[in-house]
């Protein structure tokens, strides 16, 4: 059986009222979706609270759910990406305000010192600096336009595709294709000139 | 075709391009076109640069593992909160019931204004009984009634010996009058004998004394002033002499 056919399943049962099946739709889809609120939001907290506010409301509106429409992905997606929306309005304010320091620390890996240092990962020295450019973009990945921000994390962090990017955002797949092109290029522009201040 | 069209025209096209040329799907006759006007046109070189260059970056970008907890908060928020709740009934004792509706109770009292007041009140209280010598421990039900008993003893014997102090005083009193009026009678008899001597050598020695107006209470003269009884006179004055009695 495919995969998606085994995710309209647990929806189905799900719907029913099984708690098995929507534990196992959490446990398939909460990663996927937490990425998605963490690098859109900025922060880890406001991405966790964001992440259970889909869920509810994903377990609230699961009966709604058309297989035939659309994949059970876009539409999950499209309801993380709506909450993502009306958070963003919400705190647009409070934007304004925001500590650069918030994200610091943010982008744990979830390893423990011993499982660091027992690994074969790079030196620390070059985890630092990775660590660092990770942060870096994704501190410049918070400052381009949430139309142009959403874009680029659904294509480039998420791997989705054009048609499924359209249906989320609703617009044409040509405006998809723009939107990405002009984040990235913002993004790189962003970057290169937060490198010429550091040098 | 990508180089058969105006460059305003081939830019918009290289623009609807690039994202798939990008992503390395572009089929043989578009990639020739499009790298032919990526070398043509510096802005569309500079941008497919960029946007190139936007994409990589993006490539650092790792996926983040969500929070330990998340799942389980995740569950709880859902299904899981409604199974808990049938599950797991709390039970609250008797004590804690009783508490929190003291607390209800009190909750408009326990307000700051109100704990500064009672703070106040207190360490007026404790500063009264500090002053008249108190000690807390000397507030049992024990040694109050001990306390009043005593005290009550206290200010019976006060009562007792303050009766006691007047009445001595007030017999004091009593015998000093006494003994005044006993020496003042004696200085009245003393008095009236030497009265009574000198009165009796007047009478020897001036026996016209008495026409004078000696003050004796025996003594009531009426004194009729006339004139002789030849003589014609329209007045007659009677001259009354009230003889008070000498005080001593």
């Amino acid at each position: 059986m495919e995969d998606a056919q085994v995710v309209v399943q647990l929806v189905r049962r799900c719907a029913s009222g099984d708690a098995i099946a929507w534990e196992e739709i959490v446990q398939r889809f909460h990663r996927r979706i937490y990425n998605i609120c963490y690098r859109f939001a900025g922060s880890a907290d406001d991405a966790q609270d964001l992440t259970q506010e889909v869920f509810i409301k994903i377990y609230r509106t699961v009966g709604s759910f058309d297989g035939e429409k659309a994949s059970f992905n876009t539409w999950l997606t499209t309801v993380t990406r709506n909450l993502l929306v009306d958070h963003f309005r919400k705190t647009r304010n409070d934007r304004s305000t925001d500590s650069i320091d918030a994200v610091q620390g943010a982008e744990d890996d979830g390893l423990t010192m011993a499982d660091r240092l027992a690994s074969d990962t790079p030196s620390p020295q070059v985890h630092v600096e990775s660590r660092e450019r990770r942060e870096m973009v994704h501190k410049a990945l918070q400052q381009i336009s949430p139309e142009l921000r959403e874009a680029v994390i659904l294509r480039d962090l998420q791997d989705m595709d054009y048609r499924e990017i359209a249906q989320v955002l609703k617009v044409p797949e040509g405006t998809v294709k723009s939107r990405i092109n002009r984040g990235r290029g913002e993004l790189a522009r962003l970057l290169q000139r937060t490198y010429r201040q550091a040098l | 075709m990508l180089g058969e069209t105006k460059p305003g025209t081939q830019c918009a096209e290289f623009d609807a391009l690039l994202a798939d040329a990008i992503d390395g799907i572009l089929n043989g006759q578009q990639r020739e076109r499009f790298e032919q006007h990526k070398a043509q046109c510096v802005a569309c070189s500079t941008l497919f640069a960029e946007v190139s260059n936007g994409r990589t970056w993006l490539d650092e970008i790792e996926e983040v593992a969500p929070p330990r907890n998340l799942v389980h908060n995740i569950l709880a928020a859902t299904s899981g909160a409604a199974q808990a709740a049938a599950r797991f009934v709390p039970r609250i004792s008797r004590w804690e019931r009783l508490r929190r509706e003291v607390a209800v109770v009190l909750a408009p009292v326990l307000t700051p204004r109100f704990a500064m007041s009672m703070g106040m009140a207190f360490f007026s209280i404790m500063l009264v009984l500090n002053m008249a010598q108190i000690r807390i421990k000397d507030l049992t039900p024990h040694n109050l009634s001990h306390t009043f008993y005593s005290s009550q003893n206290k200010l019976m014997r006060y009562y007792e010996n303050m009766r006691l102090v007047y009445e001595i005083e007030s017999r004091v009193r009593n015998l000093r009058n006494a003994s005044d009026e006993n020496e003042r009678e004696e200085q009245n008899r003393r008095r009236q004998k030497s009265h009574d001597q000198t009165q009796e050598q007047n009478q020897n020695n001036e026996p016209d004394r008495h026409e004078h107006g000696e003050y004796s209470p025996e003594r009531n003269f009426q004194l009729l002033a006339s004139l002789d009884g030849n003589k014609q006179c329209p007045l007659t004055y009677t001259v009354t002499l009230v003889h008070r009695r000498r005080e001593i």
